[in-house]
């Protein structure tokens, strides 16, 4: 059994959880593009409009943990709605995205929200980016009303460059970091289906084989400090080779 | 010790004595009494000089130790020490005399008695018996001497002679030594060879070694490879490789040197223990299957289709290798894709029934009203299921980020041999894992789809259906179950929508229009159809603009198929759309007609086309059947322009004369027909003059009926145009000379048109381009 464990070798594709984002916005404001900026790097030229959904995965580090995030791309098109509309349930995350030059994708952000709140799970964590930073001049939407409505909605806010790549990871990790801290807490359990969020090989191995208690160390802050204490408690007594079964 | 106290008395006495004595002595006898001068060479020596010094402690001591011991031994002593000091005396000065001695040691006597202490009585007795005494004890130590020489001398004499036997007995051994050499040569030569040979075969040993370390598995290695206890991980793998490379050498070695014993025995045995070894990775990978394709723990009975789903690396490197055994792998993933089948069935129903933690999301079951949304939702459900399903295989078979399904949008190729080995396996398991879903999901959609009665609700079922259909068919291939149930389904859904629309045809047949109704435009029943007709086929338009949106990210066979297909669905719906709509419009008129002949048909009818026209002009797609009711149209057309035509003649009265132009017996001439005589002529010119000042000329109020201004004037004016051409032809026929009309010109010119074309063309309004 230690020889197994051994080989076990943690590689890259391994993660500790699973969580399912979908990607909404108005046609146009470059939702596409900005998925594939964050799981390419590189921008999407000559875009097209996104046909129902699309789908996309990459996996994402966020402090010792690993994330693998599947990515739902929806078109934003309002004859996809009734397609579109389908991809909210078993949501962890939605990003929500406008356009800063575009006033129009900014006024139906609304209905968006509405649409989310209404047909994802209550724990959708949602993130409100404005994309097209990198097009100052044509800017239609400021900085500090969007981030008004963000605060008005309880959303997450920031704003994005696809064709840049400024700040495009940043609201699937914050995303992220928010799934987690309500896994943390308690309102969302991963082992629940249509969460959005499940474990991986990588969590599950350590709650195995170790106690429940270890996979605090998963999440952080004060709790983890609370957790090594008492599994340090827990080894110094025990013989070295212990940990293992 | 008696002696020390009376010395310290006795030397100053001593010493006063030669001092006091001799001093004044040598002064009378300066420099002439030779035994002065060598008196005052002798106490002119110095007497500090060391060996001087020493060899006076050595006197005293024969004398100290003497008198310390016994009295015979103090006057020995004392003239040791007597003796002592004139032999001191004696290498000092050569040959010296018994007095001078005898003086000299009165005068030293001081000298001495400051360190040699020597009783009063020894010393005199030693004075006088100096010489003996040394003789004495010369004598007494050359005989110790002797004897002690004597001694040697024997001992030298025996060893002599141990010596001597010592050498006979050393050449002796010599010689036998030389017998033993030279007995020993042959064996020594022996041990030679065998040392040579034990090289050799030590060395022999080592190459053998190698070469099995290099050809053979150590037994930790086959315990690896062939023991339950040891489950597949890096030493299992690492000895695999080895076998491996053991039979890849070896299959080297033996393509040069033929088939040897050993190689045959290597091959032989590393076959069995990889034979075993892949027995193993397929009961490792078959128990894994079990409880890996499970999903989630069994911890609780709601199942997420995503749990877990992640292959190990262990699990990803035992699958890669038994893809060298694939009827092993093959059986290996058939339980896998088991439990996928009854993990996602189960998750499926789940999702379904029972819907997410504590109810959210929503069972789907419960929006089973909402006809869209139910198979939607159930779609994207699956959709999503399926792209889960994907990267697992993927990441199972170790198809990662250089796989091609990472690239947003982009299709899938499935053309067999195309594609990799491993996608295919890929391929083959999420066929067969999500297969099992099309069972449930065909159930549902199919009673959803059925009882829907509204062609518009059947054909965005439809359309979605398609949508997902394509979708579907792009992720996990064409021949996929699901592939081939969503197809079954959508044209299910298709046959449903087209059979909803024919009913509909149906029931716009048995509507029985009023036919007192004396209205000329489409009747309403019509008016509703048609309207649905536009609600579809605007549906169709934004569908469409799907498929020319993306038609690089498709391959363009399918999409040629597809789009075929798709427009003789289109066109299908035209035809079952138009067709009864025409027949209740033809009908319709006909059976007016016969009820009120008054009422005009043809107006009628051509309003009902144009409508129809009118709803199918902003798609390009629709030009088939546009064409078709434009011809129709045409003739319609036709037909009352011609009508029209007689209409004018008859009003105008021209009629007349055109019939009697026709009737007339050949030879005849014209002004000899009864109704074309030259005063019936001018009466109907006359009448024609005065209808061309009337308002008809410009305008039909039968034509203004027609719903199409454009039709109006087309018709009115071909009609004005003919009557212009029969007026002329009226006029050719009256100048001929064979008609026999006198003053023709003036018969014609009393009216207007006054007989010329020109005129009348610009009151009708025509150009004369075409005369």
């Amino acid at each position: 059994m230690a020889d197994y464990d051994a080989d076990a070798t943690e590689l890259l594709e391994t993660y500790d959880f699973l969580m399912k984002y979908i990607i909404i916005g108005e046609a146009g404001t470059g939702k596409s593009c900005l998925l594939h900026q964050f799981t390419h790097n590189s921008f999407k030229d000559h875009s097209q409009h996104t046909i129902g959904v699309e789908f996309s995965s990459r996996t994402v580090k966020l402090g010792e943990k690993r994330i693998k995030l599947q990515l739902w791309d929806t078109a934003g098109q309002e004859r996809f709605r009734s397609v579109t509309r389908s991809y909210y349930r078993g949501a962890a995350g939605a990003i929500l995205v406008y356009d800063i030059t575009n006033r129009q994708s900014f006024q139906n952000l609304d209905r968006w929200l509405t649409d989310a709140r209404a047909l994802a799970s209550s724990n959708l964590v949602v993130v409100l980016v404005g994309n097209k930073s990198d097009r100052e001049d044509e800017r239609e939407v400021e900085w500090a009303e969007a981030s008004r409505w963000a605060a008005e909605n309880n959303v997450h806010f920031l704003e994005t460059s696809s064709l840049t790549g400024d700040n495009v990871e940043a609201p699937f990790l914050l995303c992220a970091r928010s799934v987690l801290l309500s896994i943390e807490s308690g309102s969302l359990d991963p082992d629940k289906a249509g969460s959005g969020v499940s474990y991986g090989d990588r969590a599950l191995r350590r709650v195995n084989s170790s106690s429940r208690l270890s996979f605090g160390s998963l999440s952080y802050g004060r709790r983890k400090k609370a957790t090594s204490k008492l599994r340090l408690k827990d080894y110094v007594p025990g013989t070295s080779n212990s940990k293992c079964c | 010790m008696t002696s020390p106290p009376p010395r310290p008395s006795t030397s100053p006495l001593v010493s006063r004595k030669p001092v006091s004595g001799s001093s004044p002595s040598p002064s009378p006898s300066q420099g002439r009494n030779p035994v002065s001068l060598r008196l005052y060479k002798v106490l002119g020596a110095g007497f500090e000089d060391e060996p001087t010094k020493e060899a006076l402690r050595t006197l005293s001591e024969l004398y100290g130790a003497t008198t310390a011991n016994g009295t015979r031994a103090t006057l020995v002593n004392g003239k040791a020490t007597k003796e002592d000091h004139q032999d001191d005396f004696d290498s000092d000065d050569g040959d010296s005399e018994e007095d001078t001695s005898e003086e000299r040691k009165l005068s030293l006597g001081p000298f001495l008695s400051d360190e040699v202490v020597a009783p009063t009585g020894a010393a005199a007795h030693a004075r006088k018996n100096l010489k003996r005494d040394i003789d004495v004890k010369l004598a007494g130590s050359s005989r110790k001497f002797l004897s002690a020489l004597g001694g040697v001398d024997q001992k030298l004499d025996a060893l002599q002679e141990h010596i001597t036997t010592m050498r006979a007995q050393c050449d002796q051994a010599h010689s036998q030594l030389q017998t033993t050499n030279d007995a020993c040569k042959s064996l020594l030569d022996q041990a030679g060879n065998l040392r040579q040979e034990r090289d050799t075969v030590a060395s022999q040993q080592s190459i053998l070694n190698l070469f099995l370390a290099r050809f053979t598995l150590t037994s930790e290695e086959v315990t690896a490879l062939t023991s339950r206890d040891v489950p597949p991980g890096k030493r299992f793998f690492a000895a695999m490789d080895k076998a491996v490379k053991i039979r890849e050498d070896c299959r080297v070695l033996m393509s040069v040197d033929g088939p040897t014993k050993a190689g045959l025995d290597i091959m032989t045995a590393t076959s069995s223990n990889l034979e075993q070894a892949y027995d193993k990775i397929f009961r490792y990978l078959t128990s894994e299957f079990q409880t890996l394709g499970r999903g989630n723990r069994d911890r609780e009975r709601s199942v997420d289709p995503d749990a877990n789903l992640e292959a190990s690396p262990t699990l990803k490197e035992a699958v890669r290798r038994l893809r060298d055994r694939p009827e092993l792998l093959s059986d290996a993933l058939a339980v896998l894709s088991q439990t996928r089948q009854s993990t996602l069935l189960a998750t499926f129903l789940d999702a379904l029934t029972r819907g997410g933690p504590s109810g959210l999301p929503r069972p789907i079951e419960l929006h089973a009203h909402d006809p869209l949304r139910y198979i939607g939702d159930m779609l994207a459900w699956l959709h999503q299921a399926i792209a889960a399903e994907r990267e697992f295989m993927e990441s199972l078979f170790g198809l990662g980020r250089e796989g091609a399904g990472r690239m947003i949008g982009s299709v899938r190729k499935f053309e067999k041999g195309r594609m990799g080995e491993a996608e295919e396996w890929v391929g083959d398991m999420v066929d067969k894992n999500v297969g099992k879903l099309s069972g449930p999901l065909k159930l549902r959609v199919q009673q959803t789809v059925r009882s829907q009665e509204s062609p518009i609700l059947a054909n965005k079922i439809a359309n979605l259906l398609k949508f997902y259909e394509l979708t579907v068919r792009r992720t996990i291939g064409e021949e996929a179950a699901l592939s081939e149930a969503l197809r079954e389904m959508s044209d299910v859904s298709n046959k449903v929508f087209f059979d909803a629309l024919e009913a509909q045809g149906r029931a716009l047949l048995r509507v029985i229009l009023d036919l007192n109704d004396a209205a000329l435009a489409p009747p309403a029943p019509v008016q509703d159809h048609m309207q649905a007709l536009r609600d579809i086929l605007s549906m169709y338009d934004s569908s469409r603009l799907d498929d020319s949106s993306a038609p690089e990210a498709e391959e363009p066979v399918g999409n040629g198929a597809a789009e075929s297909s798709a427009d003789y669905g289109v066109e299908r719906v035209l035809d079952v759309m138009i067709d009864p709509a025409l027949e209740v419009c033809l009908t319709a008129a006909e059976e007016k007609k016969r009820i009120r002949p008054t009422w005009d048909g043809p107006v009628f009818v051509l309003n009902c086309l144009t409508y129809l026209q009118d709803v199918l002009e902003p798609y390009a797609f629709a030009s088939t059947k546009r064409e078709s009711l434009n011809a129709m149209i045409e003739t319609r057309v036709n037909q009352l322009a011609e009508e029209h035509y007689q209409d004018l003649l008859k009003d105008t009265g021209l009629n007349v004369i055109v019939a009697a132009i026709e009737s007339k017996p050949a030879g005849e001439p014209l002004s000899h027909v009864d109704t074309a005589q030259p005063h019936e002529l001018s009466a109907v010119l006359q009448k024609f003059s005065t209808w061309l000042s009337g308002l008809e000329v410009m305008h039909s109020p039968r034509l203004a009926r027609l719903a199409v201004q454009r039709l109006h004037s087309q018709i009115h004016q071909t009609a004005l145009a003919r009557l212009a051409r029969t007026y002329q032809s009226i006029c050719e026929e009256v100048r001929k000379p064979e008609n026999r009309y006198e003053a023709a010109s003036t018969l014609l010119g009393g009216q207007r048109p006054f007989g010329q074309i020109h005129l009348l063309r610009q009151i009708f309004g025509l150009g004369d381009e075409d005369m």
